[in-house]
C-alpha cells in the first residue's frame, strides 16, 4: 500500500520517481531482510548496527567498502552503458577474466618504461581484454541479430575456464609449483597505488569513480552518448534520423566489454595482485544488479556502488556480532533489485494504461476530423 | 422479409461514439446463411468498428445483434465463439513455433485436462483439409509455412471452432493473384455448406467475383446494400467515396517552376513481408507544387515515401532528390524533409526531452556539437526559437516528449524538419490523430511551403484533403499509379474509381 502511494505522488512523476524508485526499493528490501535476520534468530537492529559498523564506523571499514565498491562499479558500468543502448551485456563476469588475464600479462612483463607507463599500460590491456571478449558478441547482436544476452552469458563459462586453463601448468602465466593455480605476482611498477596506508583501498576506486563521471559525460555531452540513448530509447527513429544503429550498437558492446575489463583490471593490479583461478566469484552479475538498481545512470551507480560494497564489507561483522552469515548481504542486494523490478513493472503498466487511453481517445479524433467533412 | 431461420446474422441500429466521433452510426447489416456478403468502404468508413463490435472487441452505444433470429449480446470474443463468430484478423495471429495442428487446437479446452486430445484432433484436422482441398501437414510449424498456408490455418481455426460466421478482413492484401483464385474458390465453398461469410476489402473487382451482396459503408453509416453482379464500378465506387466533398480548395497563386525537384524512375519495392509494394513507379514534383497522393492505405504509399526518405531500399529504379540520387538516409535538413506517416514511432523519441527531438538529425552538427561536445545552451536556444514560431505549446523544452499532445508533438516534427527549408518535403499521413485545430495548422503550413518553393510530396487516405491541399493528384492502387488528374478539375467518382483499382474509364479520360 505504502508503496502505491508513494509511486501515484500527483504531478511529481519523471524527475522525482526515477530517484525515488530506488531509494524505496531499497527501504523495502532492509524491511523484509529485518524479517529474515528475526526470524533466523538475531535482532534485526543490532544486525544492521553492525553492518553499519562494519562498512562506515572506521576507516578500516570505510577502506574496505571502497575495495569492495570498486569491481562492483565498473562490472555495473559494462551492464548499466548497455543499458542505455536498449543493451544486455550478461558477459561481465568473462569480461573481467579477460581482462585481469591480460592486465596481467602486461603486469607480469619487465619492461624498460617508467612505473606510471607500465601501469597504465596493465589498464589499458586490461580494457582491451574485456572489449575483444566482447567482441564476437557485439559483432553477432548488431550485424546478424543474435540476442545479447545468449551470447555474453554463455562466453562468461568459457572465459572462466579458459582462464583457468592458462593458470596451470605449462602455461607460461602459471606459478611454477604452486599449490594453488594463479599467476605470479604483478611486478610492483604496474601495481595500482595504496590510497590510505595500512588498508588495501587502492587506486581502483578513484578509477571507477572517475569513468563513472566519464560516462556522464559522455552520455550527456557527446554526440556519441546522443545516439547510444537513442538508440536505446527508440531504433527506429534512430535510423529514421541518419544514425547508423548496427554500428552504434557494436561500439557500444565493446565499450561495455572493455569496462568489465577494467573491473577485472582493477582487481589484479590494485588488490589481488596475483591472478587466481576463478577469483571474480560473481562480481559481473553483482555488476548487473547495481545497473538495474541504478537504471543504468552512471552517477547514480556510482552511490548504488557504495551502497553494494558497504553490504558486502559490513557483512563480515554483522556475522561476528549476530551470528547471521554474511551472505545475508546478497539477499539484501537481490532483494533490492528485485523491488526496484516491482515497482518499475507496476509504473510501466500505469503509463500503458494512460498511453492507451491517450491513443484511444486521438485515434476517434482522427477518424472525427473525416466524418465531420 | 426473408424467414429468420435464413438470415444467420442481422445487426440493428448499430450505433458506436468514441469520443467526438460517431464510428458507427445506425448501422443495418444482414448476412443469410451461405451467402458471402461484402463489407465495402474507405479507410475509416466503420467496417472495422463495425466487425470488432461484432466480435465482442466493443460494445454498441445502442443496438440490437441476431444470431439466427435471437437476440444476442456479444460481451467479449469468448460469447462471439461460443456463438458460431469466427474472425480472421488482417494479421495473423499465430504462435509461430507451435505447428499448425497445435495452432488450431490452441484454446480449446480438452476434453480430459490436462491431457491435449491431438490424435482426434489430427483426424479432424485431416479431414477438414481434404475437405477443403488443402495440401497442409498438420505438423509443419507455422513459421515454416507460406503466407497463404497461413491464412488457410487461421480459417482452419475458424472450422474447428465449428464457426457459422467468419468475418475475413481483408484476407487478399497477403495474397498473389493465383492464391487469391483459390481462397475465392474455397470460400464459395465454404459458403455451399451454409455457413455465412462477412468479406471485408475495398477492391471492387473482388466483390464482384466472391460477393453475393454488398454493404457499403461511408463515414460510418449505410449507404446501401447491392447485388454487385447487377450493379456498375462506378456506381460502387460512388457509393463508397462519392460524398459530397466539400471543394473547398485553399487559394494559392500559379506556379511558373518548371524545375523538377524530385524524380522518382522506375522504383520498385518490397513491403515488410517482402511481397512487391511498389512496381515500376515514375513521378516528378516540380518546385512549387503540391503532389497528392490518394489510394486508399496499403497500396504503396508507406513504401514510396520510406523509400525517398532512404529508409527503404528499392529492389529497381532510382530516386533523385535535386539530381542528387538517394543511397540511404539524407542527413542534410535543405534537401529534404520528411514527416513519417507514425509519428511516435519513427519520428520521435518518446522519453527524449522536447530540445532533445528538435535536433536528433542535427546534433553532431555545429553550433550544436562543438569540438565533439554537445552544446546544451545552443540546443536550448533553437529549442525556444522553434518553440515559438511553430507554436508549440510545451511547458518548457525540457520536458519529455510524451507529455505533449498529439498536435503539438507533431509540431515538434513539422519544426525540425522544415526549419532548414528543405527543397522537397515528404509529408506522409501528417494530420492523422490530429484534431481540427492542428489539422488546418498542417494544412496552411503545407501551403507555406509551397508557396516558397519547395516541392510537396503530400500523402494522404483521406481524399477530401488530398483534393483541398493539392495542386496536382496521383491515385495509388497496388503500388502503381492509376491517374494522375488536375486537383482543380478533377472528379471525385473518377478518383474512387482508380483507388479501387479501375484504370478503363481513367484511360479515356485523361
Amino acid at each position: 500500500m505504502k508503496e502505491r502511494r508513494t509511486i501515484e505522488l500527483p504531478g511529481l512523476e519523471g524527475l522525482v520517481l526515477s530517484g525515488a524508485r530506488p531509494i524505496l526499493a531499497v527501504i523495502l528490501a532492509l524491511v523484509v531482510s529485518a524479517g529474515l535476520i528475526w526470524a533466523a534468530g538475531a535482532n534485526p537492529i543490532e544486525a544492521y548496527a553492525a553492518l553499519l559498523e562494519g562498512s562506515f564506523g572506521s576507516v578500516a571499514a570505510l577502506a574496505n567498502t571502497g575495495v569492495r565498491a570498486a569491481p562492483l562499479l565498473l562490472g555495473g558500468f559494462a551492464v548499466g552503458l548497455g543499458f542505455k543502448a536498449g543493451l544486455w551485456n550478461i558477459g561481465g563476469e568473462g569480461q573481467i577474466y579477460l581482462g585481469a588475464t591480460v592486465a596481467t600479462a602486461v603486469g607480469l612483463i619487465p619492461l624498460p618504461v617508467p612505473a606510471w607507463v607500465h601501469l597504465l599500460l596493465a589498464v589499458m590491456a586490461g580494457f582491451a581484454g574485456g572489449l575483444l571478449w566482447a567482441l564476437v558478441p557485439a559483432y553477432l547482436r548488431a550485424y546478424r541479430g543474435v540476442n545479447e544476452v545468449c551470447t555474453t552469458l554463455m562466453l562468461n563459462y568459457v572465459a572462466g575456464y579458459f582462464v583457468s586453463w592458462l593458470l596451470h601448468e605449462p602455461s607460461p602465466l602459471a606459478e611454477k609449483g604452486a599449490f594453488f593455480p594463479m599467476s605470479p605476482p604483478i611486478l610492483p611498477s604496474a601495481r595500482l597505488p595504496i590510497l590510505v596506508k595500512g588498508t588495501s583501498l587502492h587506486a581502483g576506486l578513484i578509477l571507477a569513480v572517475v569513468l563513472g563521471v566519464v560516462l556522464h559525460f559522455l552520455l550527456r555531452y557527446t554526440p556519441f552518448g546522443f545516439r547510444t540513448r537513442m538508440v536505446g530509447e527508440n531504433p527506429e527513429a534512430a535510423r529514421y534520423a541518419g544514425v547508423g544503429v548496427a554500428r552504434q550498437i557494436f561500439l557500444v558492446l565493446l565499450v561495455c566489454g572493455g569496462l568489465g575489463g577494467l573491473a577485472g583490471a582493477g582487481e589484479v593490479l590494485g588488490l589481488k595482485l596475483r591472478l587466481f583461478d576463478f577469483f571474480a566469484g560473481g562480481v559481473g552479475y553483482e555488476g548487473l544488479a547495481l545497473a538495474m538498481l541504478a537504471n543504468g545512470n552512471p552517477l547514480g551507480m556510482i552511490v548504488a556502488g557504495v551502497f553494494f560494497g558497504s553490504l558486502k564489507a559490513g557483512a563480515g561483522k554483522m556475522q561476528i556480532v549476530t551470528g547471521i552469515e554474511a551472505s545475508m548481504a546478497l539477499v539484501i542486494q537481490a532483494l533490492t533489485v528485485l523491488f526496484v523490478i516491482a515497482i518499475g513493472f507496476g509504473e510501466r503498466v500505469r503509463l500503458t494504461r494512460q498511453q492507451k487511453k491517450k491513443s484511444r481517445a486521438e485515434e476517434g479524433v482522427a477518424s472525427g476530423h473525416e466524418l465531420h467533412q | 422479409m426473408d424467414q429468420s431461420a435464413d438470415i444467420a446474422l442481422r445487426m440493428v441500429g448499430i450505433t458506436k461514439r468514441f469520443p467526438g466521433v460517431l464510428a458507427n452510426n445506425n448501422i443495418m447489416l444482414e448476412v443469410r446463411v451461405g451467402e458471402v456478403h461484402g463489407l465495402l468502404g474507405e479507410n475509416g468508413a466503420g467496417k472495422t468498428t463495425l466487425m470488432n463490435v461484432l466480435y465482442g472487441l466493443h460494445q454498441p452505444d445502442s443496438g440490437r445483434i441476431y444470431i439466427r433470429g435471437k437476440e444476442v449480446r456479444i460481451t467479449s470474443p469468448r460469447v462471439a465463439v461460443d456463438l458460431g463468430i469466427g474472425m480472421v484478423h488482417q494479421h495473423f495471429m499465430l504462435a509461430d513455433n507451435l505447428s499448425a495442428l497445435e495452432n488450431v487446437i490452441l484454446g480449446i479446452p480438452p476434453k480430459r485436462p490436462p491431457l491435449l486430445d491431438l490424435d482426434s484432433a489430427r483426424a479432424r484436422f485431416k479431414e477438414l483439409a481434404n475437405e477443403y482441398g488443402l495440401g497442409l501437414d498438420p505438423s509443419t510449424p507455422v513459421w515454416q509455412l507460406p503466407v497463404g498456408d497461413r491464412q488457410w490455418l487461421e480459417i482452419l481455426k475458424l472450422l474447428f471452432r465449428d464457426a457459422r460466421v467468419l468475418i475475413l478482413d481483408e484476407p487478399t492484401s497477403v495474397l498473389a493473384p493465383s492464391q487469391a483464385a483459390r481462397l475465392f474458390k474455397s470460400i464459395r465453398r465454404l459458403a455451399d455448406k451454409s455457413r455465412s461469410i462477412v468479406f471485408i476489402s475495398h477492391k471492387l473487382r473482388e466483390m464482384k467475383e466472391v460477393a453475393d451482396r454488398v454493404t457499403v459503408l461511408r463515414d460510418g453509416h449505410v449507404v446501401g446494400t447491392v447485388d454487385p453482379g447487377e450493379t456498375s464500378p462506378t456506381e460502387l465506387a460512388q457509393m463508397m467515396v462519392g460524398r459530397n466533398v466539400f471543394l473547398d480548395r485553399r487559394p494559392r497563386p500559379p506556379s511558373e517552376s518548371k524545375q523538377a525537384v524530385l524524380v522518382v524512375d522506375g522504383l520498385s519495392c518490397q513491403d515488410d513481408r517482402g511481397v512487391p509494394a511498389l512496381r515500376d513507379l515514375s513521378l516528378t514534383v516540380h518546385a512549387g507544387e503540391i503532389v497528392g497522393v490518394a489510394g486508399v492505405g496499403g497500396n504503396g504509399q508507406r513504401e514510396l515515401a520510406e523509400c525517398i526518405a532512404g529508409l527503404r531500399r528499392p529492389t529497381e529504379g532510382t530516386i533523385r532528390i535535386n539530381e542528387k540520387l538517394i543511397t540511404g538516409v539524407t542527413r542534410d535538413p535543405s534537401l529534404l524533409g520528411y514527416i513519417p506517416e507514425d509519428r511516435r514511432k519513427t519520428g520521435l523519441v518518446a522519453d527524449f526531452t522536447v530540445e532533445e527531438n528538435l535536433i536528433i538529425k542535427t546534433f553532431d552538427n555545429p553550433p550544436f556539437t562543438r569540438r565533439g561536445i554537445l552544446q546544451w545552451s545552443e540546443i536550448g536556444d533553437r529549442a525556444k526559437t522553434l518553440i515559438q514560431d511553430y507554436d508549440i505549446r510545451t511547458p518548457t523544452p525540457a520536458i519529455p516528449l510524451r507529455h505533449l499532445s498529439g498536435g503539438n508533438q507533431q509540431r515538434v516534427v513539422i519544426a525540425r524538419e522544415l526549419n532548414a527549408k528543405p527543397a522537397l518535403l515528404v509529408a506522409s499521413q501528417p494530420t492523422r490523430g490530429l484534431d481540427v485545430a492542428s489539422v488546418e495548422a498542417v494544412h496552411n503550413i503545407l501551403l507555406q511551403e509551397r508557396n516558397r518553393g519547395a516541392a510537396v510530396l503530400f500523402i494522404s487516405t483521406e481524399l477530401p484533403e488530398v483534393l483541398t491541399v493539392s495542386d496536382r493528384i496521383l491515385v495509388f492502387f497496388r503500388g502503381e499509379i492509376m491517374g494522375e488528374l488536375n486537383a482543380e478539375t478533377a472528379d471525385v467518382n473518377l478518383i474512387g474509381e482508380m483507388m479501387l483499382g479501375h484504370r478503363e474509364r481513367t484511360k479515356q479520360a485523361v
